[in-house]
């Protein structure tokens, strides 16, 4: 019977301790981000942070992309930093937002998406993912933290009335549909066009923009990436059946590369060879052609058509040695980075933004606050940049980078303009397709 | 016969054949660890395909094809084994939750242990066999060199242990250990031994498919290959009945086959509807499927 | 004697109550007052836990059981004003996780069965709560939480009626093709749904008024909002707990447990084994459910790729390292979900590896399948088993 009593004595003083030391940490509220100075910003160092797949199925190639920005922020760090404040990038894995085994237990988009809010970070700058970032519009929003160069060509982030901190930074996937369009019409008139794409704004907004570019696929197909996973690619040999039974001439992909590889390989088992048009997004040749390697005489990518912003990597542009330069001068993310490194496209869209963002920061000057530096952001327009025409933003447009190229795969690792013709067009499905009157000029004399 | 060879319906069905005996295999070794040994092995695509890693990533710089997959199978044999020495042994007799949890923890580990070595990035498996479909006549049928591979060697396989469960006295032994180890024993079998060679043979028959399902050019061989195939050849298994080699068999092809069509002529989405469908219906017709031999009711 | 012990009693009860009440004073100043008092209601309420005897215990389970979810209840509501966000964001996801691992709890450790598909079911929840939010936003939490929980309970009817005449492996392998299927239904109604991309909630949650008044110190609304969601989770778990614990040791309950150790005998004694079978899966999906419905208000959005095979293989794995059939268990392996991420983290920056590395992203799957295998192998009912049987034991050796 004592133990008992002792049992009950124990247990009400516990209880006791507990609440006294409960009332006295009550002394010390643990308050987060209530500072009066720009959260993520001190005089040193500016802090921002990206979620991207770096781990998992999705994750191929796009893990480099976080990387090469990171290797612009550490050059310029080198170089004593932007107004004498060093770049902090934080890169946070989110898997691309599917946890499967290859990520088991890994935090959701939010989870590290929170983490970042809790540096905290000045901003957002390149996270990864069209359903990843619409997942964290409004929790940054509601905070005040900006969204910047979203890696997505959605038309999502196009929306100042509702997200004002929100902004894409690639062209978007109808813009660049309606430049296909216009290659199409003038290079294959009157010819039969399919078009397989994904089955979400993706597949749809670049449907849109081949339509209003004025070319009407002959048949449609829509695939579901999970459908891709589930059955290894296998599901795309009757879509790519079809077209050949329909007689396309012309297949237009606006696909990841995993989905790239699909239908090339099962047109590859049909022996079927039309012309294919591949938006930027899938068309990568050192990502699509690695499972081909040594299988195949010819890469089946090779011929193929696509779309690039940014300079192919054969170009004789100045920012191609620079780009080299500084990812060459990381030796902790690109280990071994020689002048024979293929430089893919993964790491010049790191570049792209990346640089975009330095050219911000500098053009907003010492002190500023969140507010300020969207304001140069939407007034500034941005004519030394690697991509091929300049970086605008206005108070009513946060598309991003409005025009580029067509280019051509020439073998495994390399891709060349098609014309060099740089074209531009707006967001709209039906807005024209002209020759841009502005391009980028070299590179600034603080950054070289 | 030239239309009808290149029709739809054809192509459908001989693609739909050429995925089926993948199904069926891996239905097969299923069925094969259940009735050697009773219990359920969620690891059946894991463990060959840590085997086809080894296989191919270890020795393959400078062996041909068939001295990688002479290597895997190696590797899944000796897997195999190993596994049921050291991990299955203890689950026998266990409830039935147990085994299951066990391969599942398995199957992650493998999974990432895989993948921390040899890293998620897809790695293109060598492949001797053309996958250009043949022509006929201009147009495409749905059969190519590496298609006729598939299947030939689905069917060796299948006959092999059929024969060897059916005609031979190790087939006997290894079928006698399962329902009745006990009598087994005073009859002079080496149970444990059968136990073990159960397991073996599972993966035998596990790492041929896997290294056919990795030979898929365009895809290629990457840790989660073989977790897609595994559910269809799971719902395979059930859909037969884990008790009956021949079952697995005809309900992989079967459902090879009709998945194949419903991924044409309907989506890609409507594929996994109508797996669970089937199986559905299935197990509501059997519940211990279609292919069983009637249980005595208890009480 | 028993005169003796009532009086004991009764003065332990009344000092209790008059340190309460001291405390509170002790404490008053305009801020922290709520605070000091709720801790002092805790207080009290434990102190009258912590008095009341084993017959009350035989005699009002009941209420113990209440008190004692009150008791944790408000004990980590006046943690959540201490919390830094990112704890109490953990918080709500690891207590969420908890709802499901309860339900697989009873379907598993009670009648039996086995599901590989409740990472599907809590996907469920977790779209029609986003789906109905988006079409009337204006409906209260509480409601919509019901909606999805309702939704769960539907669809567990639909698999579980079929589920009932299937054994073992067949029941697993139904559940698994289920779950692989679950991202197949989502595709296929992708206006609804938002099919991969999935729904955002349009306005986020945000705290009433005077909850947020009871802060002095400026304070962020990232803070003030994670604290109001938290709190919300920690109070719909509370009630949960409550009724779960009532539910396993009702007869049902122990119908339940008859049916898992012997059908048999269960059909003798006259127990509907269809009908308890049915209702343990309606159970497990609808409290599966309701944790999916309270991840898409914490998260503010659904992303339905969430909860694939591999979600469903982590709940029972999470289950099984916590202990199958307890409630202890369900708790263990909610806090093992909220905290792994970290420790791995931990584990990388103290050993040196390369965070980016193949091997420190595969870690957390490594640990997770061996520490599966070993609970397995060598404590088949998990943490909350093995405690139990160490205190067991120790409690046998100590009675004469």
């Amino acid at each position: 019977m004592s133990k008992t009593r002792t049992r009950r004595l124990a247990i009400t003083g516990t209880a006791l301790v507990l609440c006294m030391g409960l009332v006295t940490a009550g002394s010390s509220i643990v308050v987060a981000g209530a500072t009066t100075h720009t959260p993520g910003v001190t005089a040193h160092q500016i802090t921002i942070g990206a979620t991207v797949p770096t781990t998992g199925i999705a994750s191929a190639g796009y893990n480099e992309v976080g990387k090469a920005a990171n290797a612009v922020f550490k050059y310029v760090n080198s170089k004593g930093g932007i107004n004498h404040r060093k770049i902090k990038f934080i890169l946070k894995d989110d898997c691309y937002g599917t946890p499967g085994f290859g990520c088991t237990g890994n935090p959701s988009t939010v989870a590290q998406t929170r983490a970042l809010l809790s540096v905290p970070v000045f901003a957002t700058v390149g996270s990864l993912g069209t359903p990843t970032q619409d997942a964290v519009r409004s929790l940054l929003k509601s905070n005040g933290v900006p969204q910047l160069f979203v890696n997505s060509g959605s038309r999502d982030w196009n929306n100042p009335s509702a997200y004002p901190g929100l902004f894409g930074w690639q062209t978007s996937y109808n813009e660049e549909s309606k430049v296909f369009a216009k290659y199409i019409n003038a290079t294959y008139p009157g010819a039969a066009v399919c078009f397989l794409g994904q089955g979400d704004d993706f597949g749809a907004d670049g449907l849109a923009g081949l339509v209003g570019g004025g070319v009407t696929p002959a048949d449609t197909q829509l695939y579901s990436v999970a459908a891709l996973v589930a059955t290894s690619g296998a599901s795309f040999g009757p879509y790519i059946a079809k077209f050949q039974s329909d007689k396309c001439t012309v297949v237009v992909l606006d696909t990841i590369p995993g989905a790239t590889d699909a239908a090339l390989g099962a047109a590859l088992q049909l022996g079927y060879s039309p012309h294919w048009v591949i938006s930027s997004v899938g068309s990568d040749p050192a990502t699509v052609e690695a499972p081909f390697a040594g299988k195949v005489p010819v890469d089946p990518e090779v011929g193929a058509v696509s779309w690039s912003y940014l300079p192919a990597s054969t170009s004789s542009s100045a920012w191609i040695p620079w780009m080299r330069k500084v990812l060459g001068a990381d030796k902790a993310d690109f280990p071994g980075f020689s002048s024979t490194t293929t430089l893919d496209g993964n790491m010049a869209y790191g570049v792209g933004f990346g640089v975009a963002f330095v050219e911000a920061l500098k053009a907003t000057g010492a002190n500023f606050t969140r507010a300020s530096f969207l304001k140069t952001l939407t007034h500034t327009t941005f004519t030394q940049t690697p991509s091929l025409v300049p970086l605008q933003y206005t108070p009513s447009n946060h598309q991003g980078l409005n025009g580029g190229y067509l280019t051509t795969i020439t073998s495994a690792t390399a891709t060349a303009a098609l014309d060099g013709k740089v074209y531009t067009t707006d967001s709209t499905p039906n807005g024209p397709v002209v020759s841009a009157k502005r391009l980028s000029s070299g590179i600034p004399s603080w950054l070289k | 016969m030239d239309p009808f060879l290149t029709s739809r319906i054809m192509s459908d069905v001989l693609s739909g054949v050429t995925n089926g005996v993948i199904y069926g295999l891996v239905a097969l070794s299923l069925v094969l660890v259940w009735r050697c040994t009773g219990i359920l092995n969620f690891a059946q695509g894991a463990m060959p395909m840590f085997a086809t890693y080894l296989g191919m990533v270890i020795f393959s710089s400078h062996l041909g094809y068939w001295a990688c997959v002479a290597i895997s199978m190696g590797a899944g044999f000796a897997i195999g084994g190993v596994t049921e020495r050291v991990l299955v042994r203890h689950l026998y007799g266990k409830p039935e939750l147990n085994p299951i949890v066990v391969m599942v923890g398995f199957l992650i580990v493998l999974e990432g242990v895989a993948a921390a070595i040899w890293s998620t990035q897809p790695r293109s498996f060598p492949n001797p066999f053309s996958t250009i479909d043949w022509q006929l006549g201009g147009k495409p049928i749905a059969l190519s060199d590496f298609s006729v591979y598939k299947i030939v060697t689905a069917v060796i396989v299948m006959t092999a242990v059929a024969v060897l469960f059916r005609f031979t006295k190790l087939g006997l032994q290894l079928r006698a250990s399962a329902l009745a180890p006990e009598v087994s024993r005073l009859l002079g079998v080496r149970v444990s031994r059968m136990l073990t060679l159960g397991w073996v043979l599972s993966m035998g028959v596990g790492t041929i498919t896997t290294v056919l399902v990795a030979s898929n050019f365009f895809t290629g061989l990457t840790p989660q290959v073989m977790d897609g195939v595994f559910a269809f050849g799971f719902i395979a298994a059930a859909v037969g009945g884990l008790d009956s080699p021949v079952g697995a068999i005809i309900s992989g092809l079967c459902i090879g086959v009709t998945l194949q069509f419903v991924g044409d002529y309907l989506n890609s989405n409507a594929i996994l509807l109508v797996a669970l469908a089937i199986l559905i219906v299935s197990l509501m017709i059997r519940p211990n499927g279609l292919f069983t031999k009637s249980s005595a009711r208890r009480v | 004697m028993n005169l003796l012990f009532e009086r004991r009693r009764t003065i332990l009860t009344v000092s209790a109550i008059v340190l309460a009440v001291a405390i509170a004073a002790l404490a008053a100043s305009t801020t922290r007052d709520a605070v000091a008092i709720s801790v002092a209601i805790a207080l009290v309420i434990a102190g009258i836990a912590a008095i009341t005897s084993k017959d009350v215990r035989a005699t009002h389970p009941v209420f113990t059981r209440a008190a004692l979810t009150v008791t944790i209840v408000v004990a980590s509501l006046v943690g959540t004003f201490y919390f830094s966000p990112t704890t109490n964001f953990n918080l709500a996801i690891g207590a969420a996780m908890s709802i499901v691992l309860l339900g697989l709890s009873f379907l598993t450790g009670a009648s039996g069965q086995i599901s590989l598909g409740n990472g599907a079911f809590m996907g469920v929840g977790a779209l029609i709560m986003a789906i109905w939010a988006n079409h009337h936003a204006t409906t209260p939490i509480a409601i919509t939480l019901l909606i999805a929980v309702a939704g769960g309970a539907v669809t567990g009817l639909l698999l579980g009626l079929p589920a009932t005449r299937l054994r073992g492996p067949y029941l697993a392998g139904m559940t698994l093709a289920f779950a692989f299927a679950f991202t197949a239904i989502v595709n296929s109604f992708s206006s609804w749904t938002g099919g991969d991309a999935g729904l955002q909630l349009p306005n986020a949650a945000t705290p009433p008024h005077w909850l947020v008044s009871l802060f002095t110190s400026p304070t962020s609304l990232f803070a003030t909002n994670t604290m109001w969601l938290t709190d919300i989770t920690i109070v719909v778990t509370g009630v949960a707990f409550f009724l779960m614990a009532n539910l396993f040791s009702s007869r049902m309950g122990r119908a339940m447990r008859l049916i898992r150790d012997n059908d048999v005998a269960a059909e003798l004694v006259g127990v509907a084994l269809p009908r308890a079978r049915v209702i343990a899966f309606i159970v497990s999906s609808a409290y599966a459910a309701l944790g999916g419905a309270l991840w898409t208000l914490i998260n503010n959005s659904v992303s339905p790729p969430t909860y694939s095979f591999a979600l469903s293989i982590t709940i029972l794995s999470l289950l099984v390292i916590g202990g199958i059939g307890t409630i202890p268990g369900a708790i263990i392996g909610g806090i093992i979900y909220a905290y792994s991420a970290s420790v791995i983290s931990w584990i990388t920056s103290q050993t040196g590896l390369n965070p980016q590395g193949n091997f420190a992203s595969q870690l957390n799957g490594i640990i997770f399948g061996g520490l599966l295998i070993l609970t397995m192998l060598f404590a088949p009912m998990g943490i909350a088993g093995a405690v139990r049987r160490l205190w067991m034991r120790r409690h046998a050796r100590s009675s004469p």
